[in-house]
């Protein structure tokens, strides 16, 4: 708390912001918790390099002989098949989760809905789907469609609605209104007026969001592999039981440059809508 | 015609902005509402498009009660009048045209307007819209990059398209500078002339109210206290209506 006393007299009193006791006590308890978290003493950085050594060059030992031609082989021939395959999921369920979140976003957003019993329901659907772990999401979609590009399309649709939905209604409370109050003014509807007032506002950052989910949406696609769903994850699950450690970092190197083509994308895209 | 009959409003914090309104406005008048910050000028001006609800009294449009109204009716009522900001509301990123066009949206189903598409007679008509407002060059280019005078031409010609009887303007010239205030005045001017589009604005500067409309109603803490011709307004009636004289930021002085 601080006080301000003025030339006039008077006493002013700055009330202390709650919020700094909270943290505070947040802070007490991750740090105190954080006393009983174990951490490895034997991973040294010694023991790191022969372990990369193994990702990056093609494996040579009793169990496998290969070539630097077999390694590049297999980052232009192989992985890019399963990567298309991943892409093409991911791609499926941005659109489609993305697309069933932006009318969720706008029910859930205070400032267009005042109501609370409107915003609150949606708003709880939305957190519920997020709390939802991607590979449950998956796993559940496999069990109903089978091991099919449908339940990675499904389990990406879900994940990318929870990460979409909030941001979007997030967006959408810190927009300008006022546009908003002047096409209601001009008879308007609700939905008219997101389209033509609000829409505007929020469609590159919108375009931006629905790249990041892309991007997130490839890179989560590894765990597909292991709910029998063909992805990307099937070399690097391949890579972990023979213990070819090489397949696995071909796939980091080409998701390396596929998310920096993306990250370029992304960018030019938004100087483009800005 | 409008006619407000003992119209009160009395806000959810219990402030009451509006005590007993007894109004009548005729079509085609160009009416300033005067009255210090707070005397309910907004409140009285909102009420007319429905922007804000009434709590007590009647209030007739063209004879109907409007008070009850909602829906598609409210819509249709909404359509019907044009409403112009102090800080223009346009969508900044928009270009002026679709900004201009918007003013037609609730002309057509939701379904429609959702694919942004409007047949080509409304397009002219948004042209010719920003062409009265003398701004038809801008009109492909982006809303922000418009200076203010020009961006409140913008927002009247988006009211122009939707042919609408009445414009409602609340503070229209209160962010503008004294050259591009004279400008902007003179477009609703024009606007009431040869449209004959009924002007009701809520004016900050009192010579420019006396100026421009035939009407000036002052309105002190929530009640009419003066309704009558500019010519009849006097320094004692200005006194009445402000509870003081006129601070040097109340006139524009040309």
């Amino acid at each position: 708390m601080t006080r301000f006393t003025l030339t006039s007299g008077k006493v002013i009193v700055k009330p202390f912001n709650k919020i700094w006791i909270v943290l505070f006590v947040i802070l007490i308890i991750v740090v105190v918790l954080g006393q009983y978290i174990y951490f490895p003493e034997y991973l040294t950085l010694a023991e790191i390099w022969p372990f990369l050594k193994k990702m990056f060059s093609p494996r040579n030992d009793i169990f496998g002989h290969r070539t630097w031609g077999d390694y590049f082989n297999y980052i232009f021939t192989i992985i890019p098949y399963y990567l298309l395959k991943t892409i093409k999921m991911s791609i499926g369920g941005t659109v489609i989760g993305s697309a069933i979140a932006l009318p969720f976003s706008v029910l859930a957003a205070k400032n267009v809905f005042k109501n609370k019993w409107i915003t609150s329901p949606f708003r709880f659907i939305m957190n519920i789907i997020r709390t939802i772990p991607a590979a449950v999401m998956v796993i559940v979609a496999v069990f109903i469609v089978g091991t099919g590009n449908l339940a990675g399309i499904i389990g990406f649709s879900l994940f990318s609605f929870g990460i979409m939905a909030k941001m979007l209604y997030e967006v959408i409370e810190t927009s300008d209104m006022n546009s908003f109050e002047a096409l209601e003014s001009t008879g308007a509807n609700k939905t008219q007026a997101f389209r033509y007032a609000l829409l505007p506002q929020i469609f590159p950052i919108f375009i931006s969001y629905l790249i990041y989910v892309f991007e997130i949406n490839i890179r989560a696609s590894a765990l597909l592999a292991f709910v029998g769903v063909e992805s990307i994850g099937s070399i690097i699950q391949v890579g972990l039981d023979g213990g070819d450690f090489d397949y696995i970092g071909g796939v980091v190197i080409v998701l390396t440059f596929v998310i920096i083509i993306i990250q370029l994308f992304s960018n030019w895209i938004r100087g483009k809508l800005q | 015609m409008i006619r407000f009959v003992d119209v009160k409003k009395t806000y959810l914090n219990g402030v009451q902005a509006l005590k007993g309104i007894n109004l009548e406005i005729h079509d085609g008048e160009f009416v300033a509402i005067i009255g210090l910050s707070g005397a309910g000028k907004s409140t009285l001006l909102r009420s007319i498009n429905k922007m804000i609800d009434i709590t007590e009294g009647e209030l007739y449009i063209d004879d109907v009660e409007i008070s009850s109204i909602k829906g598609k009716e409210l819509r249709m009522l909404r359509r019907s009048i044009g409403m112009i900001f102090q800080s223009f509301n346009l969508v900044r990123r928009m270009s002026v045209f679709n900004n201009v066009i918007s003013g037609r949206v609730a002309y057509h189903s939701t379904f429609k307007t959702l694919i942004g598409r409007f047949p080509a007679q409304e397009k002219i008509l948004a042209l010719e819209s920003l062409e009265a407002m003398g701004i038809l060059d801008k009109a492909f280019a982006r809303a922000d990059q418009l200076s203010g005078g020009q961006q409140q031409r913008v927002a009247l010609a988006r009211a122009l398209t939707q042919q609408p009887k009445l414009i409602l303007a609340d503070e229209p010239v209160a962010s503008l500078d004294p050259i591009t205030t004279i400008q902007v005045m003179d477009d609703f001017a024009k606007i009431n002339k040869e449209f004959g589009i009924t002007i009701i604005a809520n004016m900050h500067h009192v010579d420019l109210a006396l100026k421009y409309a035939n009407r000036i109603i002052g309105v002190k803490d929530g009640l009419v206290v003066f309704d009558g011709k500019s010519t009849d307004i006097t320094e004692d009636i200005l006194v009445n209506i402000y509870g003081r004289t006129l601070k040097h930021d109340e006139v524009l002085g040309e």
